[in-house]
């Protein structure tokens, strides 16, 4: 029923290629045709319509049907990819899981109950109202993941209205609001999304020319890991219409340096969060990180400097946390904002913002700042408590070159003396060997 | 050990001076007043003086010391005034540590 429109869309559009996984496509006719047997399946495993299930996979076009199926029989999804693995009993736990659906590497399916029956007041809830619904978890990377539980079907409303049809290469996974979006722009448009199977930058490279992506969505983390690497010399972006970042603030050095190369490819930014879903947003321009957002069923206000946000499309809330949302339903970002008009830009997060003796500094400048220096691959800043000034301005620093501490620190002071306020210019520095971001290309603040 | 880390003491100190566009002709030594009336540095380049000499004897020693903690503020004579008392101050830390394994 809640995917219906999907259904009629997919019917129009049986020749064309739906996604691209390992390189092999399959069409929308392939999709509607697994959609029926799915169901077929599930209804034949015992998994009941409006139970809780976890679906184990990783983003393979029968994945996607399977998604699909579930959605059409109510379902409440929660996505578990490989790369949470060692969490995946304790999501299935905190998520009260009913039935466990999992397709495995060769692609074979298995289904069975889990002998649980949802307790949750808001899972029960949900199920009373017939609606299908999705647990996102968070990352965790700073703090205890949080399930957020979602209605799909506000989630689903907005992709009734017809959009651009674009070739579009999953970043994220189904397990993120990012990717989850990102699939369902694709299917309610006819668009064909190209899986990857990882994200290095010259894999993604690859598959832009390959399959001539239009639409890449990423993290400024990407970006600037793309630029590092040089991937993008060896091969043909030339079908790149549009790369839109979010999930972190873009360094403006980075932003710069990428219009700069691709003057041709629109730098969107968007902005969004598995508590209230994915606004519509418009970027400035290309090299400006002053975006607007909002859309049909967001509403946003800033309250003391910081972002808030009220959609229809929200969560219903977490299953093991206190609900964020203030009683008249405003939810607070914690993301710092600066307004001109009718444009803001963010800052970065309120609990990331370092006072060092008094003045504040947020972290995505100091980082954009030492991104500018010939030899720095890579740099994550943060507070570090300190006696003397309240907190310090600490990065982490990975080099491309061999230079010592006292060496670096010279030539860091040198660079940034008429670029960073003084108290800006990090007090202490740690050269470091590893990448400092998460499996889903987010900078890692927090992280030894 | 003060003996020790003196010279590493005065030198970074006189590069953080420097990286920091404090003015540094004059020679450094022991009784080289850091921190304070007359203080050869502000807040900002002792914090960061106080953090390089804890990440160098560190790579020197392999031991961990704090010397900007509040045991450090709570002392009846600031480590912090002269070069000689941050190396004094330093060098007990260091002893105390390695003795305690």
């Amino acid at each position: 029923m809640h995917i219906d429109f999907l259904r009629e869309r997919f019917a129009a559009a049986r020749d064309k290629d739906a996604l691209i996984w390992r390189d092999q496509s399959v069409t929308y006719g392939w999709l509607l045709e697994e959609l029926d047997r799915l169901s077929a399946s599930l209804e034949a495993a015992g998994v009941k319509t409006g139970a809780v299930v976890s679906v184990e996979a990783d983003f393979s076009p029968r994945a996607v049907a399977l998604l699909l199926a579930l959605i059409e029989r109510n379902a409440i999804l929660v996505p578990l990819t490989s790369s949470v693995e060692e969490k995946k009993p304790e999501f299935r736990e905190i998520a009260e899981v009913e039935s466990v659906v999992e397709i495995r590497s060769d692609d074979s399916l298995h289904a069975w109950n889990t002998g649980t029956t949802a307790s949750h007041p808001l899972l029960v809830g949900l199920k009373q109202s017939q609606s299908p619904g999705l647990i996102l978890f968070s990352s965790g990377s700073t703090g205890k993941s949080k399930a957020a539980l979602h209605d799909i079907v506000p989630m689903l409303e907005k992709f009734k209205v017809p959009r651009q049809t674009l070739r579009t290469i999953t970043f994220l996974l189904f397990d993120h609001i990012g990717g989850f979006n990102t699939l369902m722009y694709n299917l309610s448009n006819s668009g064909c999304v190209i899986t990857v199977a990882d994200r290095r930058p010259d894999t993604i490279c690859r598959a832009i020319e390959q399959h001539k992506v239009q639409l890449l969505p990423t993290s400024p983390t990407f970006v600037n890991l793309l630029l590092v690497s040089e991937a993008y010399r060896q091969f043909d972006l030339s079908s790149l219409q549009t790369v839109t970042y979010g999930t972190e603030v873009m360094p403006e050095s980075t932003l710069r340096r990428f219009h700069a190369l691709f003057p041709n490819i629109k730098l969107q930014q968007t902005y969004g969060l598995s508590e209230v879903g994915i606004m519509r947003s418009k970027s400035k321009s290309s090299d400006s990180l002053w975006v607007k957002v909002g859309g049909e069923g967001f509403e946003t206000r800033i309250v003391e400097g910081l972002l808030e946000i009220k959609a229809k499309s929200a969560m219903l809330g977490y299953l093991n946390a206190p609900s964020p949302f203030t009683d008249d339903g405003w939810f607070k970002t914690g993301d710092a904002v600066e307004v001109d008009g009718e444009y803001i830009k963010i800052l970065g997060r309120k609990s990331e913002l370092i006072n060092v003796g008094g003045e504040k500094v947020y972290p995505a400048e100091v980082e954009s700042t030492l991104q500018l220096m010939d030899g720095v691959e890579d740099v994550a800043v943060r507070g570090e408590p300190n006696p003397i000034t309240g907190h310090v301005v600490f990065a982490r620093v990975k080099l491309s070159t061999d230079e010592d501490l006292p060496a670096f620190r010279k030539r860091m002071h040198e660079f940034c003396k008429d670029k960073l306020a003084r108290f800006k210019i990090p007090q202490k520095i740690e050269l470091v060997e590893k990448a400092m971001h998460g499996e889903r290309f987010k900078k890692m603040r927090r992280g030894d | 050990m003060k003996d020790q880390l003196l010279p590493f003491i005065v030198e970074t100190a006189r590069s953080i001076a420097e990286e920091q566009g404090i003015d540094v002709s004059k020679e450094l030594n022991d009784s080289t007043r850091l921190f304070g009336e007359g203080g050869l540095l502000d807040s900002l380049a002792l914090v960061s003086l106080v953090i390089a000499v804890e990440q160098g004897i560190e790579e020197r020693f392999g031991v961990r010391v704090e010397i900007a903690d509040d045991k450090a503020l709570s002392q009846k004579n600031s480590p912090y005034r002269t070069i000689g008392s941050l190396a004094a101050y330093a060098a007990q830390e260091l002893e105390a540590k390695k003795a305690a394994g």
